[in-house]
């Protein structure tokens, strides 16, 4: 792996954005709720750029991942409740357990809907996704359709000034190293054999193959990574939540969010979900002051005018324009 | 385990079923000719039960003729709508019209909540009830289903018997094709998505006969999932196979319900329609041209 400088000067960029999201949130608690939203934002968009950004594989079931991830997080806290460990200990076995829930599942079904491509893999991953949520309703899985509530397990293990450090800041920071995590990984990816293997099969992938490209190995490799990152998110929004019900947590509008903050920012560019995110979390939130009960409606037309106007997202559009070269590979 | 009541429930399936079946005709059909999937179907099903229910609640007309003007509205908004937006995605990568498609469906979503509010509605139109195996069939629920397999009939007669129906099957097959010898491409386009909406819609209106009541701007989500199970069920793109596709996810849906509820699950409807999804997956990866396979 050889870097140019200006790829490290990428990534500089983006912790200097984490880095400044979280002078923010430590200094103005005022903006905790929309600091909030652009930290999941972000953190869901980098997470999901993995997979969808590298591969141009629509994953229209993302969400199952943020889902079993929260039941992940859940798990722990409601374990180490009942079995009076250290509180501590939930903390830690949380996103292990929701990141290991997430990446077992990724790799099972990568490994068999990976074969099918475009809509067909679109249609299966909506399958799979409804398929887990209805199995945890009818079986009777972690609460079923009651839910897994953990508010009491968390006010028991961290009294109540815990409770709410856990559920705040505690939760926030989580999703920020996340977020940074995920940065880093793309990073790597993006600058290793995997990443140019990716960039070969999302052009044509037909072709990659020919020329000797495991395409197969690293689709799979790039859906368990991303879903990995989506289970640790997963595990942190629990925590704020408290109550984990499944139609709420296998809920589609997250993974049509994570796409247009993908899209939206420029597929597979490493500052994409920054952008993605920004906008997108600008939007929502300031919609949602301004109109309320409009939001939803706008938020459709927004989605419309990004699939017609910016089919390359933002980012393509600007770097289209940019002559400099140091300044393209800036927003590669 | 009796027997009645598994045939009682086996009947009610296949009625269910053959409103599903003309419900998911559109979506095969507009899959079948541009390979675009519509994420927002569930929407314009909603709208076709909304037509149903302000017609018979404000005019006093009867769900037969809804079925008309259901059908008529879905093919000027489906060509409309061709035009304005899905003209744009011919070629372009899935994701811009699975998430135009789905930007459609929230759309629709949010006018019908800001118009009409998102209270459940229903109507009463009674014709009467069958006595059947002990129980009892009602008469609205079993025209619907007939009115479905009459439906279904008139639009493979339109596929086979008529020259727009060939070309549409032509362009099917090889949109290329089909323009060197001289099709309007882009004209077929426009009918199949104009002909989709009328079909989706329509079967909004069936649907109300099957169930009146519980009709709120967001209903259409559920049977935009089922949707997709069932076209893949009689494979993508193929019309008629949606239809068949439809009475066996019918059966399948009401039969397991019915036995998952004798076993004493509590929530039989999930898990049947886990089993669905399941399906799915396993007949996307088996057979993705689907169980009718010409």
């Amino acid at each position: 792996m050889r870097f140019q400088r200006i790829h490290v000067l990428q990534v500089i960029v983006s912790l200097i954005f984490y880095i400044f999201l979280w002078i923010i949130r430590e200094t103005f608690p005022q903006y905790g709720q929309f600091v909030t939203l652009l930290i999941f934002y972000t953190a869901l968009g980098q997470a999901f750029n993995i997979f969808l950004g590298m591969t141009g594989y629509v994953d229209f079931g993302y969400v199952a991942f943020l889902a079993l991830g929260m039941y992940g997080g859940g798990l722990a806290v409601k374990i180490a409740a009942e079995a009076g460990l250290q509180p501590v200990l939930a903390l830690v076995l949380g996103p292990l357990l929701a990141s290991l829930m997430a990446a077992a599942v990724a790799s099972a079904v990568g490994g068999v809907a990976l074969r099918l491509r475009g809509a067909y893999f679109a249609i299966a991953t909506i399958g799979v996704n409804e398929g887990l949520r209805y199995l945890i309703e009818g079986a009777k899985i972690w609460g079923g359709s009651e839910g897994l509530i953990i508010a009491r397990d968390l006010r028991s293990l961290f009294g109540d000034e815990g409770f709410s450090y856990v559920t705040t800041i505690y939760a926030d920071t989580f999703l920020i190293f996340t977020a940074v995590a995920a940065a880093i990984t793309t990073w790597l990816i993006k600058n290793s054999r995997i990443g140019y293997g990716l960039a070969a099969l999302r052009e044509d992938e037909t072709a990659a193959r020919v020329m000797g490209v495991n395409t197969t190995a690293y689709k799979i490799i790039a859906f368990t990574i991303s879903a990995l990152f989506g289970g640790l998110i997963g595990s942190a929004w629990g925590l704020k939540i408290v109550a984990i019900y499944p139609p709420e947590a296998f809920n589609i509008t997250y993974t049509v969010e994570a796409i247009i903050i993908v899209v939206l920012g420029g597929m597979g560019t490493l500052l994409g979900p920054i952008i993605g995110g920004s906008i997108y979390t600008l939007a929502k939130y300031y919609l949602g002051v301004l109109i309320p009960g409009f939001q939803l409606l706008v938020f459709s037309a927004i989605l419309i005018i990004v699939a017609v106007a910016f089919p390359y997202g933002l980012l393509g559009h600007i770097r289209g324009y940019i002559r400099n070269y140091a300044l393209r590979e800036l927003l590669r | 385990m009796d027997l009645e009541p598994l045939l009682f429930n086996i009947t009610a399936g296949l009625i269910l079923g053959s409103i599903y079946g003309i419900s998911t005709i559109g979506l095969s059909l507009i899959f079948g000719v541009m390979r675009i999937v519509n994420v927002g179907h569930g929407s314009f099903i909603m709208l076709g039960a909304y037509i149903a229910y302000w017609l018979f609640t404000l005019y006093g007309l009867v769900p037969l003729v809804s079925l008309a003007v259901a059908f008529t509205l879905g093919l000027a908004l489906g060509m409309a709508i061709f035009y304005i937006m899905v003209r744009r995605f011919l070629g372009a990568p899935e994701i811009s019209s699975l998430m135009a498609m789905f930007g459609l469906g929230v759309m629709l979503e949010e006018i019908a909540k800001q118009f009409w509010g998102i209270d459940y509605r229903g109507y009463s139109w009674y014709l009467g009830a069958i006595p059947y195996l002990g129980l009892r069939l009602q008469v609205t629920s079993i025209l619907g289903a007939v009115l479905g397999l009459i439906a279904a009939i008139a639009i493979f007669l339109f596929l086979f018997k008529t020259g727009v129906g060939t070309s549409i099957r032509a362009v099917v097959q090889d949109p290329v094709g089909a323009y060197i010898c001289g099709i309007d491409v882009h004209r077929i386009y426009s009918t199949s998505v104009g002909i989709g909406l009328g079909m989706t819609m329509l079967g909004g209106v069936l649907l109300t006969l099957y169930n009146p009541t519980g009709i709120n701007p967001y209903m259409g989500q559920p049977y935009t999932l089922k949707a997709f199970v069932i076209a893949v069920l009689g494979g993508l793109g193929s019309p008629l196979g949606a239809y068949i596709g439809g009475l066996i996810f019918g059966l399948v849906e009401s039969g397991v319900t019915y036995i998952f509820s004798q076993m004493g699950s509590p929530s039989p409807g999930s898990l049947a329609l886990f089993l669905g999804f399941m399906l799915l997956i396993i007949l996307l990866l088996a057979k993705p041209e689907g169980l009718m396979r010409r």
